[in-house]
């Protein structure tokens, strides 16, 4: 009994969050195949980040899911990477764009999503205070 | 140059049938939209009927996607080739996946899920559009 957390992350408006990590799974994936794909050399390090958005996401979105106490930590690790990701790259496409030539998930801070990106985060963090396992 | 000069007189009926059944899909996806905030704040899970609209829009969506693929397949290039791809297969994953993920659990939170999908589809959709139809054919 003690293995479970007192609320799991995949009950309630938990479901929500995880539909909405789901599709930016699917975006941020789908997005850095095409480009790893087809434009590759033109800004590696764009699509490398997209990539790497991609995974992140899908960590968030499988652990998220699970409810487990053991997701419950993975999921935490996966969204303050999240976090400081989308903060430090939508700062630094702002600040050097030249190193951003092409659009990545977390560019600008997510302003092609709408600022989802940005505030997702942010929510799962607060979803994950509140089902915190004790 | 020449395949664009080839091709150019074909483009634009192409274009617009794909804009009519976009826009129908743009339609679709709001309405379903709506109705699963209402169904939430109304504190229901999503009724037969609504779960049956779902379908119907995910029925136009694959049929969306499909015509798209003919048309790619007879030789029309949109703006973007790849990045369409990606699209007409991603955009006919959402509906199925939220539908079931809306049903594992039914309570208020799975007509939000509904309407998050929906607004996906809606989103994604209009980018299409965006890709597909260049600015001056519309």
């Amino acid at each position: 009994m003690s293995e479970q957390p007192l609320r799991p992350t995949n009950t309630g408006p938990g479901r929500i969050l995880i539909a909405v990590y789901g599709i930016f799974a699917l975006a941020a994936c789908a997005r850095a195949g095409v480009q790893v794909a087809t434009k590759f050399a033109e800004a590696p390090l764009a699509y490398l980040l997209s990539a790497a958005a991609g995974v992140i996401y899908i960590v968030a979105t499988v652990t998220l899911g699970r409810g487990s106490r053991t997701s419950w930590r993975v999921a935490l690790v996966a969204i303050l990477i999240e976090a400081v990701g989308v903060l430090c790259v939508g700062t630094a496409s702002l600040v050097d764009p030249a190193a951003f030539p092409k659009a990545t998930v977390w560019s600008a801070y997510g302003i092609g999503y709408g600022f989802v990106p940005l505030v997702l985060p942010f929510l799962g963090l607060a979803w994950l205070i509140k089902t915190r396992p004790r | 140059m020449s395949v664009c000069q080839v091709q150019a007189p074909t483009q634009v009926p192409l274009g617009l049938v794909i804009g009519w059944l976009a826009y129908t899909v743009v339609t679709l996806a709001g309405v379903a939209m709506i109705w699963g905030l209402i169904t939430a704040i109304a504190n229901k899970p999503p009724g037969k009927a609504q779960l049956l609209f779902a379908a119907f829009l995910e029925i136009v969506v694959v049929v969306q996607s499909l015509i798209a693929a003919v048309y790619l397949l007879l030789g029309f290039r949109p703006a973007e080739l790849a990045t369409t791809i990606g699209y007409l297969i991603g955009i006919v994953i959402l509906i199925p996946v939220a539908w079931l993920w809306a049903n594992s659990e039914r309570t208020r939170f799975s007509g939000v899920v509904l309407a998050v999908a929906a607004l996906a589809v809606l989103g994604m959709t209009l980018r299409l559009l965006e890709l597909w139809i260049p600015p001056l054919l519309r």
